[in-house]
């Protein structure tokens, strides 16, 4: 009996005593998955929070490329230009609100090898109609670091005025100097063919060049004078004689000084007729020289040119003398130091075949730069004819100019 | 004698002319590889000096870096300067908007 009983309370104990291991062994169990769930719970969460990263990543990653794409593709493409509106009153007339033009400028660049260069040129005439023309059209081919051939229509690179200063935002007074107007004594534009750069020295002087061969200018007449020389950039070699020419510059930046030597030289003749049927009489000979310079000393900004355009006697043309126009400006400016405001003077002359046209000119200017490439001006021209008896209006002209 | 003077000055150029193409006849196709890369410093100091010769000088922060680079192009035209110098431009312009 006291061994019948001793073995159940062994077994009874054996079995309380395993019955407790299990209990424990499954509490030990459950925090086991306890845990396990937590860190499936986290690693869910990381996936999740993974995923998302992975998403931005791919995100940026596709933003990083346009923006790559963006600043180095093989083409650039570029819309700058300018623009002016303003009020203009001329002594002798009305004045009159205008809208001076807006001249936008498309860039089209191939990689480092190529850039096409556009400027159009919208105005409104008094008629109110709007106008558009090509300014300038090139295609640009840097050959080398020191050579770039340009051919199509460009802007005269004879002097400075009519390539670097005409655009209004960089022009200090309202109006071009007279004689640097259209079709005036310095010649605008031209179609043909150039090769243009510049060599840096040692000396840190620098030299630059711009030479051109194209179809050169056309004369009119009136009656048996030549009234007008036409240099817009024909479209027709009339006078079948190429104009050869150029500016040679060099830049002392030490000195803050440029100068620039011009020529061009070749053959012009008389058009008469309406167009599409132009006449040419007999070609003689047609010659261009210029110099110009700018300076910058103690803050003032001092440039200044020289041009003539000449044409040689022709005994069969309807206007058989020979002549030239020849005009001249100095001009100065001062931006008076920690303000926005700039005082500008500039005087020169024009002198025609034509007395009548002939103008001396003094123009004083007052400027107010809201940004270097938006200026406010006014400008006041006085104008004088000095042949006896003939007279030459002023002009007052409020402007706005915005170049972008 | 004005017409001389003329003459002169003609001939003159002309003959700079000639001596300038034979010049790059002679040298400036070769390929230069050496530096073709822009620097800083030394497009700073082209922009200083250069970068007002005909106009006030643009502020950098007015375009972005491709907007530079086709301006800096056109200016390359426009000013005469060499395709070392127009990077350079390029770099300081680039590193300044
Ligand atoms: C030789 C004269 C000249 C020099 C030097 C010059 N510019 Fe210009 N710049 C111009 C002219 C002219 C324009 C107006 C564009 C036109 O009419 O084709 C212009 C226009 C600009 C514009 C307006 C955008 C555009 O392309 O039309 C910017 C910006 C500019 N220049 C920056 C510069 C910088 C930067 C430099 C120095 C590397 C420089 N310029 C040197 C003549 C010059």
């Amino acid at each position: 009996m006291k061994t019948k009983l001793t073995s159940l309370a062994c077994f009874i104990g054996l079995a309380i005593s395993s019955n407790t291991m299990a209990q424990t062994e499954i509490e030990k169990l459950r925090s086991e998955v306890d845990a396990l769930n937590k860190k499936a719970q986290e690693w869910e969460a990381y996936q999740s929070v993974k995923q998302k990263m992975e998403q931005d990543v791919s995100l940026l990653n596709d933003k990083a490329k346009e923006w790559e794409e963006w600043k180095a593709p093989k083409t650039l493409v570029h819309l700058a230009g300018f623009a002016d509106v303003g009020y203009t009153d001329r002594q002798d007339q009305t004045g009159s609100f205008s809208f001076g033009g807006f001249s936008p400028i498309f860039h089209y660049q191939f990689a480092d090898q190529f850039m096409l260069e556009a400027e159009l040129e919208f105005e409104i005439t008094e008629a109110g109609k709007s106008e558009a023309s090509i300014g300038y059209l090139t295609i640009d081919w840097f050959v080398n670091d020191y050579v770039a051939l340009v051919a199509g229509k460009f802007l005269s690179p004879l002097g400075q005025f009519r390539q670097n200063i005409h655009p209004s935002w960089i022009n200090k007074l309202a109006s071009a100097p007279t004689g640097f107007g259209h079709d005036q004594a310095a010649p605008n534009a031209d179609v043909g063919f150039m090769a243009r750069g510049g060599y840096l020295m040692q000396s840190n002087n620098s030299f630059n060049y711009a030479l051109y061969i194209a179809n050169g200018p056309t004369l009119e007449a009136d009656g048996s004078e030549i009234d007008m020389i036409e240099t817009p950039g024909l479209g027709k070699d009339g006078d079948g004689s190429k104009t050869v020419g150029g500016r040679f510059g060099m830049f002392f930046p030490d000195s803050k000084f440029e100068f620039g030597l011009s020529f061009a030289t070749g053959k012009v003749s008389v058009r008469s007729g309406t167009s599409p049927n132009y006449s040419y009489d007999a070609s003689r000979s047609y010659d261009v020289a210029g110099a110009d310079f700018n300076w910058r000393p103690a803050g003032i900004d001092l440039r200044g040119e020289f041009i003539q355009q000449e044409y040689g006697a022709e005994s069969s043309s309807v206007a058989p003398d020979s002549g030239q126009w020849q005009a001249w400006y100095l001009q100065a400016a001062y931006r008076f130091s920690g303000t926005n405001w700039e005082a500008v003077a500039r005087i020169g002359e024009y002198d025609t075949p034509t007395n009548s046209k002939d103008v001396e000119q003094i123009t004083l200017g007052a400027n107010y730069l809201f940004a270097t490439n938006l200026v406010g001006k006014l400008s006041y021209e006085f104008n004088d004819n000095p042949n006896a008896g003939l007279t030459a209006a002023d002009r007052v002209l409020v402007q706005l100019a915005y170049g972008f | 004698m004005k017409t001389n003077l003329f003459k002169v000055y003609k001939t003159g150029l002309a003959s700079l002319t000639v001596i300038v193409g034979l010049s790059f006849l002679n040298t400036g196709f070769a390929e230069e590889k050496a530096d073709t890369k822009g620097d800083f410093a030394r497009g700073a100091k082209t922009w200083v000096e250069n970068c007002v010769r005909c106009h006030n000088v643009r502020d950098p922060k007015e375009l972005r870096d491709d907007q530079w680079i086709t301006t800096s192009f056109h200016m390359r035209i426009r000013a005469g300067l060499t395709g070392q110098q127009t990077r350079d431009v390029i770099k300081f312009l680039q590193s300044s908007n």
